[in-house]
Order: structure tokens, then sequence, then C-alpha cells
């Protein structure tokens, strides 16, 4: 062992690290932007799930309670008529909403037993258990002045169920995310390689167009995202049994989708990339803010104001979107949100294709 | 017409890397059917002259025709075979799916095997390219430059770490096709090699300096040796 030698390999290290200010700029820029951006969505004060009460008792217990929610500072909760909470239910804008029946004093008399309705949307467990856990805190609160009483809510969900786990819920969004991301990581690296070896250029030389170039990449790397795709997908239904209400067909072309946009963001940003070792790089700075901001893991209704603008920007918002609309919620093409979803992620491909054409650099033919 | 006469002609070409001039007007024919050798040290400008023939290189200033076509055309690329410097291959294909591909993207599809026996790797035309040694990259990527029968071949130091005995059968290749009427632009910095072209140009500092036979240029300069030539002529140009 000489200390010389070894002193030689750092020294080395250090000095091609010089050179590369990118990867130094990463190095020390990234942990601040992901460790920011992710104490920022935790403790940036964003929005805390809406909840609505629907008080019928005649007695006074009811109003108790609703009292007892509007005051509790994990959910943002507001007396509204069944009909006003159904229909908000549905349209997503309440996480949940407490029924109150109009016994429900009586019964509470009667029986020492407090079964109050809690109605769930029930596509993010998260949520759901926020609810259901606030309306179990108002009740303790209250349960000490009524002594002795039994809480048994009845829960229904709208979509997903009892069963419905964690795992169902990000399961639909990693069958989209994990297609986009291996695709896009192989890609990139494969086109670094194409212009590290040399081969770009003879490409360029010869009469191939810009679009024949990225055309037949893109149709290459969709054939094996293609058979990654159904790989994935029968081995999240099938194996693990994730949660599936909607048309398989349906969720097949969305994650197509998502694989022809990775492939052209691939070929995009390896222009940006001068080595396979930079093109790297831009999966802390591209994909994961993308993970952290698209409702992935975070539901977008619960950022901070802020970001959830952001949010609404990244394409993969509305393809995590798309896939938990299918897969939760059984959504089929007539419903507007997922219409929605489906054109932004086809926008977005088409701008990558756009993109990657323009900036994959050749004389003006 | 011109376009007949001459492969290659390019007219006071101009182009700069920030403050470096690669190119500083710059003029070079080649006629159809010779090997024209492209001579000069390090850093002249022959790679940028010949990325400049594909259109690889947009100049500033000038005007570059190849087969009779104002370039940039691509589709006038189809008849130009192009090997550059490094040897570039898709190292985990094998050499003959290197060549059909490069065949394919000119739009041709036989020719594989001719191109392969034409550089003696048919017999490794199953070996992938990571397999095969330095000289077999370098005839394999030859065989890519010229699978589609191009009317002219523009070849950026192809012999370059090829042992003697392989840049012998390489030139003699050269001057065959050449008789055949492929235009042969070749880039070299070894001088003996030039004695084999019929026609020489001397680049330097992005500009040419002097051009002919092998005679003429030894004439010209007063000397008997090539080499003693071009630095005479280099003399004389630059002070």
């Amino acid at each position: 062992m000489s200390g010389q030698r070894v002193a030689a390999i750092t020294r080395r290290l250090l000095q091609q690290f010089r050179h590369d200010r990118r990867t130094l700029g990463l190095l020390f820029g990234a942990p601040l932007i992901i460790l920011g951006l992710l104490g920022y969505l935790l403790r940036g004060g964003g929005a805390v799930p809406m909840m609505g009460v629907v008080n019928l008792d005649d007695g006074p217990l009811g109003g108790a309670i609703a009292s007892q929610l509007e005051q509790l500072k994990t959910v943002s909760a507001s007396t509204m008529s069944q009909a006003s909470a159904e229909k908000q239910l549905r349209s997503g804008d309440l996480a949940g909403y407490v029924l109150l029946p109009s016994d429900f004093s009586a019964r509470a008399q009667q029986s020492r037993v407090i079964s109050p309705g809690i109605h769930l949307e029930g596509s993010q467990p998260g949520l759901s258990q926020t609810i259901v856990q606030a309306v179990s805190e108002a009740f303790a609160a209250l349960a000490g002045q009524a002594g002795g009483v039994r809480f048994a809510p009845q829960v229904s969900f709208v979509y997903g169920g009892p069963s419905f786990d964690t795992l169902d819920y990000f399961g639909a969004a990693f069958i989209g995310l994990v297609v986009f991301f291996l695709v896009f990581v192989i890609t990139i690296v494969a086109f670094l390689r194409e212009r590290g070896q040399g081969t770009l250029e003879r490409l360029m030389a010869s009469p191939l167009r810009r679009g024949e170039i990225v055309l037949g990449y893109m149709l290459g790397f969709t054939v094996l995202a293609l058979v990654q795709a159904v790989e994935v997908l029968a081995f999240c239904l099938l194996v693990l049994h994730v949660h599936n209400a909607g048309n398989v067909g349906l969720i097949f072309v969305l994650e197509a989708l998502m694989a022809i946009a990775a492939v052209n963001l691939g070929i995009f940003l390896s222009m940006f990339a001068r080595t396979e070792f930079q093109a790297v790089q831009f999966i802390p700075l591209v994909i994961v803010p993308q993970v952290l901001l698209s409702g992935i893991i975070f539901p977008i209704s619960t950022e901070p104001g802020p970001l959830t603008v952001l949010s609404r920007v990244l394409p993969l918002t509305y393809a995590v979107e798309g896939m938990r609309n299918i897969m939760i919620k059984g959504a089929n093409l007539g419903w507007s949100s997922l219409q929605l979803d489906f054109g932004v992620v086809l926008g977005f491909c088409v701008l990558v294709i756009i993109a990657g054409i323009l900036t994959l650099r050749r004389r003006i033919a | 017409m011109a376009g007949e006469t001459y492969a290659v002609e390019a007219e006071a070409v101009v182009k700069r890397f920030g403050s470096l001039r690669a190119l500083d007007g710059v003029a070079l024919r080649i006629r159809r059917g010779e090997v024209y050798g492209l001579l000069g040290p390090n850093g002249a400008g022959k790679t940028t002259l010949i990325r400049a023939l594909v259109g690889l290189v947009v100049p500033e200033g000038g005007t570059v025709s190849v087969l009779g076509r104002r370039m940039p055309n691509l589709d006038v690329l189809a008849q130009v075979g192009y090997m550059t410097q490094q040897a570039a291959l898709y190292s985990d294909l094998s050499a003959e799916e290197n060549v059909r591909f490069f065949a394919a993207i000119n739009g041709v599809h036989d020719g594989v095997r001719e191109a392969l026996e034409l550089v003696d790797l048919w017999d490794r035309r199953e070996s992938l390219i990571s397999s095969l040694s330095g000289g077999m990259r370098t005839r394999c990527s030859l065989a890519c430059a010229l699978v589609h029968k191009p009317d002219l071949l523009l070849l950026d130091e192809p012999t370059v770490g090829v042992d003697p005995l392989l840049r012998v059968q390489l030139w003699d290749r050269f001057q065959r096709m050449a008789r055949d009427g492929t235009s042969i632009l070749v880039s070299s910095h070894v001088m003996d090699e030039a004695e084999r072209c019929d026609r020489l140009g001397l680049i330097r500092f992005g500009r040419m300096l002097a051009e002919g036979t092998v005679p003429e240029l030894k004439g010209k300069a007063g000397v008997d040796r090539l080499e003693d030539a071009f630095v005479k002529l280099s003399e004389a140009a630059t002070s």
C-alpha cells in the first residue's frame, strides 16, 4: 500500500470534478432542492382534507359533534345538506362527510352506542384515515360528558372499499411511473452512447432525416416499453392483486403514452448532457421533483398553495391522476377528468417529440 | 457542366470555433475518379473540412458542392461514404449487422457480403465489434462507409493504427475503386501514403498551401522528398 499512489487517485478524482462544474453543482445543489421541496411539502401548511357535516339530528348531540368537528385543525369541516355533501363527494371536492341521522341523540341515549355514518370518497387512503380519525376525536371529546358510550361508525366508500389499502393507492400510480422512469433512463443512455461512439455523426452524414432518427428510436424503445408495460400490469393485477375497477386496455394505452413521452424526453434531454454520467444526473433533477409533486405520495389537494400550481404544470401529475381515475374510480373516456388526463399526457408526448427533433443538432435539410 | 468534372468543389470555406479559425478560406477540388490526398499536421483543419463536405459543419463563409449539388443536401449523401477518424460502430452488434445497418440507412440492401469480403472480414462477420481488434474495427468501419457503393468516399485518416501489410492492401483497394470511377478523399499526416495519391492538397492553419501531383509539388519546392516539400511550402506560405 503506497500512500502516494492512493493520493494520486484521490487527487485525480477531485481534479475531474473541478472540470465538471455541472456535477459539482448537482452534488451540492440537488440535496438542498430535494430536501427543501420535501420540507415545504410537509411543513408548508398545506390545505387539510375537506369534509362535510350533515346534521339531521333532532336532539342536541348532533350539533355538539358538528361544532366539535369544525374546531378541529386536522380537517376543514363545514355543515351542509346531504344532497350537497353527496354531490361534492362524487366530484372529489370533499374527502368525506359524516351523517348524523335524525334519531342520533335518541339512539345514543338508549343503546349507549354512537354510530354516525361516515361516507368517504375513498380513493386516497391517507385522507380517508384522517377523516375517520377526526370524527372519532370529536366523539372522544364528547364521550367524557356522555359517559360509557361506544363509538361504532358505519363507514361507506364511493371508490375502493374497506380492503383498499396503500398498495392499491400507490400501485395505480407506480404502474405508470415504473415504465416512465426506466424507459427514460434507457433512452437517454442509449442516445448518449450513440453520440459518444461516433455513430450519431455517421447517421448525420447519411440521408437520414432528423424525424426519421427520432421516430426510429421511438418505435424501437416503445416496443420494449410496451412489453414491459404488459409485464408490469400483469404482475400488479395478477400477482399483487392491486385494486382495479377500470378497463385494462385503457390502463395500457395510458402506459404506452407515458412510454412514448419518456423516450422522447430522453432523446431531448440527452442533448444537454455530454456524458452518460451527466445523463444520470437528470434523474434527481427531473424525476425526483416530479415524484414528490405529482401526487403519487402526497395528495395535491393537501399541498401548500404555490406547490399545487407547480404540480398542475407537471405532466406526470396528469398521468398519475389518470391511472388512479381508471384503476380506483373505474373511469372511462366519457369522464371529463380522464379526458383532461389523457389530453395533457398526449399533448406532452407531441411536445417532447417536436423538442427532440428540433434539438437533434443537424444542418437544415 | 462543372459538376461533371469535379466530385467536390469547395470555395473560400470559413469556419471558426470561438477565436480559432479552423477553416480560413480553404478551397478544394476533387476530380471524378481520382484519389485525392489531404495532407496536413494535426489540427490543420482536415477533419473540419471533411465534416463541412458532408454538412456536419455549416461554414460561415464560402460554398461547398458535392457531386454537383450545393451542400447542405441530404439526398446527395446517399452517394457519399464517410469514414470517421474513430471507428464509429455499434460495439454490441456483429460486424455484419453493422454493415447491414449502414447499408439500410442509405437505402441499400445488398452488397454486404461484398463489402465485408473487400476488407477481409467475411469470416469474422458474426463477431461482435467489441471482440474485434483495432485494425479489424477500422476495416469494418471502412466496409460500412463503402457498402452502398458511393460515388464519393471520404476517409478521415483511415490507416491510423493499421499495420503496414493491411495498409498496402487498403491502398490497393482505394486505387482499384478509383479506377472504377469512385472519387476518394483520404486525409493523412503520413507522407509515404501520399505518394500513392493522384493529387495532393497540403493544408495548414485552415488554408490550402499547395495543390498538385507528387512530382509537381516536389518540383515547386525544388526538393526530392515530399516531407521536405511540405516543410518548404509550408514555410513559404506562412512567411
